[in-house]
């Protein structure tokens, strides 16, 4: 068996484990469904909307937060408006008649954290949250929040079940499998409080967060993924609550998508490093033992398996354009001819079937989870695209991050 | 927290694997079950020919060139054997035995063929391939392509393609009786000398000059080309 071969089994076996781990532990501890119950008490909300020239979607944002079901005088939503260029602002006006509203706008400084930090400093509710200017919650997305910080008093901080909003486009569409799989594999890390960001549309916060562990960093641009990281180093839970429903925007161009999943890729590359010592630890559980390692495995696994793809695909090109140089013959263009006897039945075959198959298993119980259909055009277009784009994306993060350490971090 | 999943998990993992290789071993052996099967309704087929050849006796070779000796069978046995051949690798026991079962056909077929043209005065254009698949023959996967394109160009075509290393004594005589040496690939069109070393498509068909004279296929045909590898 050749080198590279080898490599891709290694790649398998570890997206199996993965994928058999999180499967037991769903078979462990299945998610309820949602219940008509109430909370017991309805504390005080800020959910902050920072925005970075966000005018288009603002208002349909802001309009989802208006119709949430939650006492009025218990609810305060704070628009941020990071020095936008594009009217975001004057979108942000329309609601000054909401005695629920206040508009807070500050000069843009390079990065989402100073604005989630600004609006902190403007509230002091119980709970913050924070919702992205592209992202609309659910009416009762709040009230399922609230529940879920009452059913545990050492919960610190809550991520909600996130789909993508309407999904029209192909690549829309590839993302909302993606998304679904997502809300799977983010309530099996509840189970096993391994939860490694929380992210922009609609996670949640005690205020004794801050008070504890201090406001919101830089952190290479994904400041939802440092929190996570430091709630866990401070020991503090961070629990999943499906039944709340966020939906978002997602990019509707590859550059866009890979240019937010570069931010995304390098965010927790560089986090990683902050915080190595989480990695193979058992003080930090499931998290440093499973979920932050099976992550890096993960990036290095995509881009070995792209490189393994690219690298046969290439040869073969070569050879095949060598020996048309060499032998003479034309080239020949044929039918696919089907026959039994020549289907790829190796045994890597069918642990790329086994994998896939593992695959739709997660992304139908996601998709029962978060209480949503997936068409079929969906799922053809996630198992055909996401495994082409993706290690655009890690490669990228793995460049810009590998020149990083030129300028100092690995030195 | 529960280790006990990670061992579980392990576990599961490891018999996915496991299921895996047994489904793939249990295919390749319908696979070479089927490449048998195919041999010995070959050599029945062979047998055949051979013994109504014998009682024809005094040629009816009009009814020998209505019967055409198993050319179809026998390339189609090729491409089966050698896309087993990639997958198991050339010095797996069951492929080697395959290959001798082949090769016995193969000169079984063409010591038919040659009887056949002494008597009915046919003209059938046969090349005899040697080749070595244990990396010490860089040229030879062409050369096999250069054939398996002739023989799809010109249907009428006869190759015999050889592992000169199999350690078949039939095999082995027949080398010896055209003196071929050890220099891979070489081939013998007709009744002609060993040419040695790789060929393009322009040079055999200035070596093999009576291809000119067979029928061509327009579209070559869609099998695997690598049997005469």
């Amino acid at each position: 068996m050749e080198v590279g071969a080898i490599g891709m089994y290694i790649c398998l076996f570890m997206g199996l484990y993965f994928e058999v781990f999180l499967l037991i532990s769903f078979l462990e501890k299945r998610p309820h469904a949602k219940t008509a119950a109430m909370p017991a008490r309805y504390p005080s909300v800020a959910i902050l909307v920072p925005c970075w020239n966000k005018a288009k979607t603002l208002g349909a944002t802001m309009h989802s937060l208006l119709a949430l079901e939650y006492p009025a005088d218990r609810l305060s939503i704070l628009i941020i408006d990071d020095g936008s260029t594009d009217g975001t602002l004057a979108a942000a006006q329309e609601f000054a008649g909401h005695a629920q509203v206040r508009i807070l706008a500050k000069e843009n400084e390079g990065s989402k954290f100073s604005a989630l930090n600004f609006g902190l400093k403007h509230t002091d509710s119980e709970l913050v949250g924070c919702l992205d200017a592209d992202s609309f919650v659910a009416p009762d997305a709040l009230i399922e929040m609230v529940k879920k910080f009452e059913s545990d008093p050492n919960i610190m901080a809550v991520t909600p079940a996130m789909k993508v909003f309407e999904p029209r486009t192909l690549l829309e569409r590839m993302q909302s499998v993606e998304y679904i799989f997502g809300v799977f594999y983010r309530k099996m890390f509840d189970n096993l409080s391994a939860i490694n960001v929380l992210p922009g549309p609609f996670s949640f916060y005690r205020r004794d967060v801050f008070e504890k562990i201090g406001l919101f960093r830089h952190a290479h641009h994904t400041e939802d993924m440092e929190m996570a990281f430091r709630l866990h180093a401070n020991r503090m839970v961070i629990a999943n609550a499906h039944t709340a429903v966020v939906e978002t925007k997602v990019p509707t161009t590859i550059g866009g998508l890979v240019r937010q999943r570069v931010r995304w890729s390098r965010g927790f590359l560089e986090n990683s490093r902050d915080y190595y010592y989480m990695y193979f630890n058992p003080r930090f559980g499931h998290l440093g033992l499973f979920a932050l390692p099976f992550g890096l495995l993960a990036f290095v696994g995509g881009l070995y398996t792209a490189a393994w793809g690219l690298y046969g695909i290439v040869k073969m090109l070569l050879a095949r354009g060598i020996d048309f140089w060499v032998t003479g013959i034309p080239p020949q263009f044929h039918l696919p001819h089907f026959e039994w006897f020549y289907l790829d039945t190796s045994m890597l075959s069918f642990l790329v079937i086994a994998v896939t198959g593992l695959t739709l298993v997660a992304v139908v119980v996601g998709s029962r989870i978060a209480g949503s259909r997936i068409s079929a055009t969906s799922l053809v277009t996630y198992f055909a695209l996401f495994g082409l784009v993706a290690p655009l994306w890690l490669a990228r993060a793995t460049w810009d991050t590998l020149r990083a350490k030129e300028t100092g971090w690995l030195v | 927290m529960n280790l006990n999943r990670y061992v579980v998990a392990f576990a599961i993992t490891a018999a996915i694997f496991g299921t895996a290789f047994y489904i793939a071993s249990r295919i390749d052996s319908t696979r070479v079950a089927d490449i048998r099967a195919t041999g010995e309704a070959i050599s029945i087929d062979l047998l055949s020919s051979e013994v109504q050849f014998e009682l024809l006796g005094n040629l009816d070779c009009e009814t020998l060139s209505a019967h055409p000796i198993l050319t179809d069978e026998l390339n189609g046995l090729a491409d089966r054997l050698s896309f087993t051949e990639n997958r198991l690798g050339s010095d797996n026991a069951e492929v080697i035995q395959l290959k001798k079962q082949y090769s016995l056909l193969e000169i079984k077929d063409y010591l038919l063929m040659q009887q056949i043209t002494a008597k009915c005065k046919t003209k059938p254009v046969a090349v005899l391939y040697f080749y070595s698949n244990t990396g010490d023959c860089p040229d030879c996967g062409r050369m096999g392509d250069v054939l398996t394109y002739l023989r799809q160009t010109y249907p009428e075509l006869r190759v015999y393609s050889f592992d000169y290393n199999l350690d078949l004594s039939a095999l082995q005589t027949l080398i010896a009786l055209r003196k071929v040496d050890g220099q891979l690939p070489a081939f013998i069109a007709g009744t002609r000398a060993p040419v040695y070393g790789f060929k393009s498509l322009d040079e055999m068909e200035k070596l093999i000059p009576e291809l000119k004279t067979l029928a061509t296929t327009t579209g070559a045909t869609t099998k695997a080309a690598t049997s005469t590898r």
